[in-house]
């Protein structure tokens, strides 16, 4: 064309130029202003509908992400800004063309213009070296003990050609694109936690190799990967690639429940696939693994690949070997004996391999958990891979099976809860509500065992005898992770939890009180799915209606939890020494089932029996939970 | 907060110097680093990344050094006790990552692997052994080589 050739000395003219020709002569395509609300380009300006009003405005909280100075709150000024740009003569890294390279491909589909390439050399390196063929959503399983991978999390694998059916080697060099919030590493958890829930964070794209993720999710962290080959054209995983480069360091504040890790990785395949609309899925939080749900659902997974973390590997490994082999893993491993003793020597070939590995694996486990110094750590890891490289042709251990159940297909998140209860001989009916998450009660497949967490859980109660409807309940947070001790693993069992409740007061009435709870211990199998848990506990509460004000108890929990495909059972007895006030115990007997129909509704009774101000009390439920 | 962001883009370049292994990228990245290359058995990989990724030092492997030797050397810096512990056994995937950065094809693998198990003590002599050595002594061991010896040529 004949702008073409213009140096583009007034570009703002060229621009208007370019609009109003644009306009007056490509009659088939939509006018701009409805253009400008189609879903593909709200998605590619991460528009959201405002919550008041009629308008959109932008999640990027970046100048640099727009072209227009009303860009973040116009899709319209930002589209006619962005067309002007990309029909501006002459290409290069600084043009619109380069910078936006996916806005360019779309507008020039949706207005028919010129199709030609133009010349990005930083833009058409990166996407060289990036080699991409396939994508792949990685879900690294969640992690209780940090607030900010409670929930999971998710990344993309960009799959260099020729990574189909070989599962292994190439895809540790691929690189991989992540979402997260930029912390300082001096932040503590709690700031952490504070700042994801309020905003706080910028969020960055960042691109690093799959190997570092590895070490992260799966050698540090300890948690199993899932990854999910998805089924994107390779047009749409050049868009996606070309929205990736639009968004790249652009900074869009990070938030825990919502705007997080998945919801821009689901903003990013909507873009690749526009009417996936994946974003619509999100109401008011996204947890990991939901979003993996909403993808698998939208028929966009074409393979499932499980990458079990290190620690899965190690206690797999230590299984398969017999008991007595065990013994000499555990006494290599403390430094009782060493790979020339004679038990270690006169091993058979395989058996020696087995010991060897497994051992191994546990040292490099052990080194990292706890901390060994290197004096320990390196000498001993040493001598059992030396004695290793000398035997040949073993076969390896067997490598832990991919779970039946996979962590995108246990309960949903959202539980509401419908029982009907008597408190003392008063009768009630619970409405029970729990955004997210899973307690140690619901269906146990597909989360950790022993592990709980629940935000938000608001119990209302209805008495019978006097047409009262009362606050019973609102958990803020409460975590639970009860995990069992043995001879190569010693866990601590933990918990804490934050929120108001009803508490008894000495006159019998029961007061609404907010309140602290902390605990820890320790657990121990019974069998592969039950364990014993004994945890020290400490209480606090605050209230007006309280002797001083306040009280405080330590106080110990113990208990039997089973969680099975069809039942789980929880029961025990717990003491608390109240401290402050009126120096009173209480002791409490409990017991609670829930009978799974199926993962989407389990049936639930519990009962609690209290000695409480020199007085007993009993109190039982029975109803139903049902997860959406 | 500067400092993390330009460790992330330090990282994102990591991957870059990967995928197009050469002089330049690499090269660059190492010039402005110092420090101690990793030892094989390192106190532990702690959960701060990156902080050992570039510890490579030029003197070994200069820009006259085969591509796919630094992109192995920097893949042997960043997963060091992983491929010893895969050499160890003579299988895994971080010692095949090893052969398809050297380009080793299919039909060698096995030989590859066998090699690197059968010398193990060779490319580790001690549990102090940095990855500058290691890569040093692979080099070695491939070019010796009867068949292996072309991968290094």
């Amino acid at each position: 064309m004949q702008r073409h050739s213009l140096s583009g000395p007034r570009p703002r003219l060229l621009a208007l130029i370019a609009t109003a020709f644009l306009a007056s002569s490509a009659l088939a395509a939509p006018p701009l202003d409805q253009l400008a609300q189609d879903p593909a380009w709200l998605t590619l300006g991460h528009y959201r509908p405002d919550t008041l009003g009629s308008g959109y405005t932008s999640q990027a909280d970046d100048a640099g992400f727009f072209l227009s100075v009303d860009g973040k709150d116009s899709p319209e000024a930002e589209l006619r800004a962005t067309l002007a740009a990309i029909q501006q003569p002459g290409d290069g890294d600084q043009h619109a063309r380069c910078r936006f390279p996916a806005r360019d491909r779309w507008l020039r589909q949706q207005l028919d213009l010129p199709q030609n390439t133009p010349d990005c050399p930083a833009f058409d390196t990166w996407r060289q070296e990036l080699n991409t063929e396939t994508v792949t959503l990685v879900f690294a399983a969640s992690y209780l003990n940090s607030p900010s991978s409670m929930f999971g999390h998710t990344f993309l694998r960009l799959d260099p050609p020729g990574t189909e059916n070989d599962e292994e080697a190439d895809l540790l060099l691929a690189s991989t694109i992540s979402y997260a919030a930029d912390a300082a590493a001096h932040d503590s958890e709690i700031m952490f936690a504070y700042r994801g829930i309020f905003g706080g964070y910028p969020g960055i794209t960042s691109v690093k190799p799959y190997y570092e993720k590895i070490r992260l999710y799966s050698d540090i962290e300890n948690r199993d990967l899932w990854e999910y080959r998805l089924n994107l054209t390779p047009e749409e995983t050049d868009m996606l690639l070309a929205h990736a480069w639009e968004i790249r360091e652009k900074n869009f504040d990070y938030y825990f429940f919502d705007e997080n890790c998945a919801y821009r990785l689901l903003a990013l395949i909507d873009v690749a696939r526009p009417g996936t609309n994946l974003l619509d899925e999100v109401g008011t939080h996204a947890i990991p693994s939901d979003t993996v749900r909403w993808v698998v659902d939208h028929d966009l997974v074409a393979s499932i690949h499980y990458r079990p973390s290190s620690a899965t590997v190690v206690e797999h490994y230590l299984e398969q070997l017999p008991p007595d082999e065990r013994d000499l893993a555990a006494d290599l491993a403390d430094g009782e004996r060493t790979v020339a003793a004679p038990a270690i020597q006169s091993l058979p070939d395989e058996s020696r391999a087995h010991v060897l590995d497994a051992t191994y694996d546990y040292v490099r486990y052990q080194a990292q958990e706890e901390d060994w110094p290197r004096d320990r750590a390196a000498p001993l890891s040493y001598d059992l891979l030396k004695a290793r490289s000398r035997i040949n042709d073993a076969p390896p251990l067997e490598q832990p099976a991919e779970p039946p159940i996979r962590d995108d297909q246990g309960h949903d998140t959202f539980r509401a809860g419908l029982t009907a209860g008597q408190q003392g001989d008063r009768d009630y009916i619970q409405l029970s509500l729990r955004p997210a998450y899973h307690d140690l009660l619901d269906p146990p497949e597909g989360y950790r065992q022993g592990a709980q967490l629940q935000f938000l859980r608001l119990d209302t109660r209805y008495y019978t005898d006097n047409d009262e409807v009362q606050l019973e309940q609102l958990v803020g947070v409460e975590i639970r992770s009860l995990s069992v001790r043995d001879r190569f693993f010693s866990p601590l069992s933990w918990q804490v939890g934050f929120g108001g409740r009803r508490t008894e007061i000495e006159s019998g009435k029961r007061v609404f009180t907010p309140y602290l709870d902390g605990g820890a211990g320790f657990g121990w199998a019974t069998s592969s799915n039950s364990q014993l848990y004994a945890m020290g506990t400490a209480d606090l509460e605050i209230d007006n209606d309280l002797d001083k004000g306040y009280d405080t108890a330590p106080g110990a929990d113990l208990g039997w939890l089973y969680q099975g495909h069809r039942l789980s059972i929880m029961g025990g007895v717990k003491s608390k020494a109240w401290l402050i006030g009126d120096h009173h115990r209480e002791d409490i007997g409990y017991a609670s089932v829930s009978w799974h129909l199926d993962p989407s509704a389990s049936l639930t009774a519990g009962w609690q029996r209290k000695h409480h101000f020199d007085r007993y009390e009993t109190q039982w439920h029975a109803g139903l939970h049902v997860y959406f | 907060m500067k400092k993390i962001i330009a460790g992330a883009m330090l990282l994102g370049a990591s991957s870059l110097a990967f995928a197009q292994p050469g002089c330049g990228v690499g090269a660059m990245i190492w010039k402005g680093q110092s420090g101690m290359a990793p030892h094989i058995l390192a106190a532990t990989t702690n959960g701060t990344l990156g902080n050992q990724t570039f510890g490579m030092t030029t003197g070994t492997l200069g820009c006259n050094t085969n591509e796919s030797v630094q992109s192995m050397a920097m893949y042997m810096d960043n997963n060091i006790d992983k491929i010893a512990r895969d050499m160890s056994r003579g299988e895994g995937e971080n010692l095949d990552t090893l052969a398809v950065l050297l380009k080793v094809d299919e039909a060698d693998r096995p030989a590859f692997r066998q090699l690197m198990q059968d010398n193990f003590a060779t490319i580790f002599p001690s549990s102090d052994t940095t990855s500058d050595e290691a890569v040093s002594a692979i080099v070695a061991l491939l070019e010796s080589h009867e068949t292996l010896g072309k991968y290094i040529a």
